[in-house]
């Protein structure tokens, strides 16, 4: 009750009372498809019977593979990298993250003829076996080879999170492994995996739901999944009401994996050790284990980024006569554009939502910014529906067309990217200007003065790293922006889209580069703060 | 249950924070901003907007075609049919798009039913488009005919082995087929034919059994199934014709061989005919300029335009014996079924569900 009135009596003011509403306003499209729950279904027992089943199958056998292989891919290079020495290793360690470039849908292009050249194995076992094996095998093999295909371009999830943590244990508790005359082996197993294991989580949480978000790749491969499964219910069977039913299925689903999650960490956190200046040694491999070292950081990096890469390039040289011209020049600013106008938008928004809050130190602020951050959580697809059921009322009572505008999309973006960009305010916050805020307010600065002349030049660092993750998902962004898109305006993501679905995928190529090339810069960018921040 | 903590989310303030920041980009990328913000069209009376499904080379010669003879600029948002009448929808009266054009009659008439066409009356619409093509009560017209065939490979399918859709639920072509997602309009309109002229109950257990008879679960595109009859993985594919055609003039080696290695049946010419669908348009009830958007339908219909959608998309015409095109003259005449395309979009929704039950994906 004291909270209450705490709440109620000191922090009512114009910052609050608009970080609430925004809050509110981001939160609206999912509380949409969340209140349809409560409307009728009347085709629910119909979809529950018969295909219900199969999507859950499919979302499942999907999420298991591509997180198990993510670790594998992730955890594997990360300790080789951050604790083991062996040719190559330097190169290895800023390699291994450029799959991230790589959007999911893009790499099940580059490989989406991966299927069809195992039909002469399958004709085999037609001859050799019989053909109920054939048509047995053909139908399982879509499973691991979409799992390879996901899993190899979002390893670097967990490789990040895995480095970092392996890198910040190192000079003090991996040296005192060793003094205590552990080897490699045993310090990965019972020291460094089990202290990294909060951090590996996280980073398999992010690959769960981008797993869960992906709607090129499944189509592509066609994988019964939620995802796909909204699309034809809703689109193909016309029944939005079932379609809303899917999606809420969808996101209780993942809010259980994050239950589970938390439960995975067991509330641990992540360690972060004072550094110490000694240069940490690293472990020396024998050639053969260097040999085993190197294939084992290779793997990864060649089927999630040397060989699409490669053909991708390939195929451009194939076709970029006969794509680039000046449309192409505007598909790529319309993409950087957008990209840019999300990513600061979105940077503005979290930075002014993460210091309403933490500055008037207010319970009702941080709730609502939660619920605003949830759309990370939620797929491209399901926000889409709700800012779609969003506009429509809004448009019958004001008369305006808020679908089909540059501002609705840009909003779309903020609603799902929206924690990509509080998080890093959020935490650089909490290190550097919290003392500092309740200094300048006693000192008799206005809270404005006190945004800007000290936590924005503090935190100038992370509202760049913000501002670039923001861009980069943007620009990699495919469902959300085929459903909200105005007219003419087609972006990198959604040409390359439009091709690979008229199975022009050769076409589709030089799109896809430029979206890769455009990512890339980022992420490079970004590995050496990094390297900077471990060391 | 939403206060829950989201600390999956946290990872990413686990991404590092970096530690040096040029703003010297800030200008330029402003200017970037600026120049994509103006390139959103305005709206003014010369202009015709188009929602269309049809992402064909043939529509872009049509539209610039249309604004050269007319003086009236199209704008064209393209997006799959479904998205694109679920955001007509959405737009309501203020939507700005005055042409949807889509393929399929179900997909035609899913959107008379959702209320974002109006019905229009014109003497050269009625005198171009046959009355099995167009909505009876004038929502929509066919601009262009495919018909959905059996394909089968040349040296391992006789023709004589080979009679209707019915003919390939039969236990003889166990493993030998293949076809797309049912989530594929071209196959729900497809089954929606076969309701209309066998009933539900025999439609169900057709849909049941071609699908025990495939070779793999339904996957790809329609290209994807010749590909799969020409590599020897399957014997037949139910596919639309036109993409034979598209194969066939790839610019790719591999492609235009698998066109060579295989054929075009039409089913049931003993019968009602080989299953015919139009890709086709309509007025949409919230447009402010109807007349503009009629003649644009008008144009689309005309005989010159129709011969393109022939020689570069490998459509036949709505008038199909009036088709030019060579490769379209070598699969031979076709007795297409005459059923009024319009009960096939009313019959679309039974036949996702059939498809549900029988389990074809």
């Amino acid at each position: 009750m004291r909270r209450l009135k705490h709440e109620f009596c000191f922090n009512l003011n114009p910052w609050t009372i608009s970080a609430v509403l925004i809050g509110l306003i981001l939160f609206l499209p999912m509380a949409e498809v969340l209140w349809h729950l409560t409307k009728p279904a009347e085709n629910w027992e119909h979809l529950r019977d018969t295909v219900f089943g199969r999507y859950l199958k499919g979302s499942i056998l999907l999420v298991v593979g591509t997180a198990t292989l993510s670790i594998l891919f992730g955890v594997s290079s990360a300790w080789l990298v951050a604790c083991c020495e062996f040719p190559g290793r330097k190169i290895f360690e800023w390699a291994l993250i450029l799959p991230f470039a790589i959007p999911t849908y893009i790499a099940a292009y580059a490989y989406f003829d991966l299927i069809d050249r195992l039909t002469p194995l399958l004709i085999w076992v037609r001859v050799n076996i019989n053909q109920e094996a054939m048509t047995l095998l053909n139908d399982t093999i879509v499973y691991p080879v979409t799992i390879i295909v996901l899993a190899s371009v979002l390893y670097p999830y967990v490789y990040l999170v895995a480095r970092t943590a392996f890198t910040r244990q190192s000079s003090q508790y991996i040296e005192s492994a060793r003094t205590l005359g552990h080897g490699p082996h045993s310090t990965f197993w019972r020291m460094a995996l089990p202290l990294a294991r909060p951090a590996i989580v996280g980073g398999v949480a992010l690959v769960v739901m981008e797993t869960l978000n992906d709607y090129g790749a499944v189509e592509h491969f066609n994988i019964p999944t939620f995802t796909t499964g909204i699309f034809r219910t809703w689109l193909a069977g016309g029944d939005l009401p079932g379609a809303l039913r899917l999606a809420a299925c969808l996101m209780t689903f993942i809010l259980l994996l994050l239950v589970l999650e938390k439960w995975m960490r067991f509330g641990a956190r992540f360690h972060k050790n004072s550094q110490s200046d000694r240069p940490f040694q690293r472990f020396p491999l024998g050639q053969a284990k260097a040999g085993v070292a190197i294939a084992c950081c290779l793997l990864p990096l060649v089927i999630g980024f040397i060989l699409p890469l490669s053909r991708l390039v390939y195929w451009a040289g194939l076709t970029v006569a006969k794509v680039l011209d000046m449309s192409f020049l505007k598909l790529t600013l319309n993409s950087i554009g957008i990209s840019t106008a999300a990513g600061l938008t979105t940077v503005l928004l979290a930075l002014f939502l993460a210091y309403t809050a933490k500055y008037f130190g207010s319970r009702t602020v941080r709730a609502t910014n939660r619920l605003a951050i949830l759309g990370y959580a939620v797929p491209g697809a399901v926000i889409a529906m709700g800012i779609l059921l969003v506009a429509k009322q809004l448009n019958s009572a004001t008369g305006w067309v808020f679908t089909g505008s540059l501002t609705m999309l840009v909003l779309a973006y903020i609603i799902r990217f929206l924690a990509v960009a509080w998080h890093p305010i959020d935490s650089g916050m909490e290190q550097n200007c919290e003392q500092l805020n309740n200094a300048s307010r006693s000192l008799g600065a206005s809270t404005a003065q006190s945004l800007i002349q000290i936590n924005m030049p503090l935190l100038c660092n992370s509202l760049v790293a913000a501002g670039l993750f923001v861009f980069v998902d943007t620009m990699k962004e495919l469902p959300l922006t085929l459903i909200l898109r105005p007219f003419n305006f087609e972006t990198l993501s959604t040409k390359t889209f439009d091709l690979a679905k008229q199975a022009q995928i050769p076409e589709s190529s030089v799109s896809a580069l430029c979206i890769i090339i455009v990512s890339l810069l980022p992420v490079v960018w970004l590995n050496r703060q990094i390297r900077t921040m471990e060391k | 249950m939403i206060l829950l903590e989201l600390d999956i989310i946290e990872t990413a303030s686990h991404y590092p924070v970096p530690a040096l920041v040029g703003f010297t980009m800030k200008a330029n990328l402003k200017s970037i901003l600026g120049i994509s913000l103006l390139a959103v069209a305005s709206v003014s009376a010369a202009e015709l907007n188009v929602y269309s499904h049809r992402h064909y080379d043939s529509d872009a010669i049509l539209f610039k075609r249309f604004s050269e003879e007319t003086g009236i600029k199209v704008n064209v948002v393209k997006g799959s049919a479904d998205q694109l009448i679920q955001r007509l929808s959405s737009e309501g009266k203020n939507s700005p798009a005055d042409v949807l054009l889509t393929v399929d009659a179900g997909r035609l008439h899913r959107a008379k039913s959702a209320g974002v066409l109006q019905p229009i009356k014109s003497e050269v619409l009625i005198k171009n488009v046959p009355v099995t093509m167009r909505d009876p009560e004038g929502y929509w017209y066919g601009m262009t005919v495919r018909s959905r065939v059996i394909v089968y490979a040349k040296d391992r399918v006789k023709r004589s082995e080979l009679s209707s859709y019915e003919a390939l639920a039969k236990p003889k072509w166990k493993g030998r087929v293949v076809a797309r997602s049912s989530s594929n309009i071209y196959n729900q309109s497809l089954l929606a034919s076969i309701i209309a002229a066998n009933g539900k109950d025999k439609a169900f257990a057709w849909a049941k059994a071609v699908r025990k008879n495939m070779a793999r679960a339904p996957r790809g595109s329609d290209r994807d199934q010749a590909r799969a009859v020409a590599s020897g993985l399957a014997d037949v594919a139910i596919m639309n014709t036109y993409y034979l055609g598209i194969l066939a003039n790839s610019s790719v080696a591999a492609d235009r061989e698998a066109a060579n290695k295989v054929s075009v049946f039409f089913p049931n010419q003993n019968g009602r005919g080989a299953h015919i669908n139009v890709s086709g348009g309509g007025v949409t009830a919230s447009t402010k300029s109807k007349k503009e958007a009629v003649r644009f339908l008008e144009f689309l219909t005309s005989a010159k335009s129709q011969e393109t959608f022939g020689n570069v998309n490998f459509e036949y015409p709505v008038l199909i014996k009036n088709n030019k095109s060579e490769l379209l003259k070598s699969w031979g005449s076709f007795k297409a079924d005459e059923v009024n395309l319009s009960i096939l979009g009313a019959k679309n929704s039974e036949a996702v569900k059939l498809f549900d039950l029988a389990g074809w994906e």
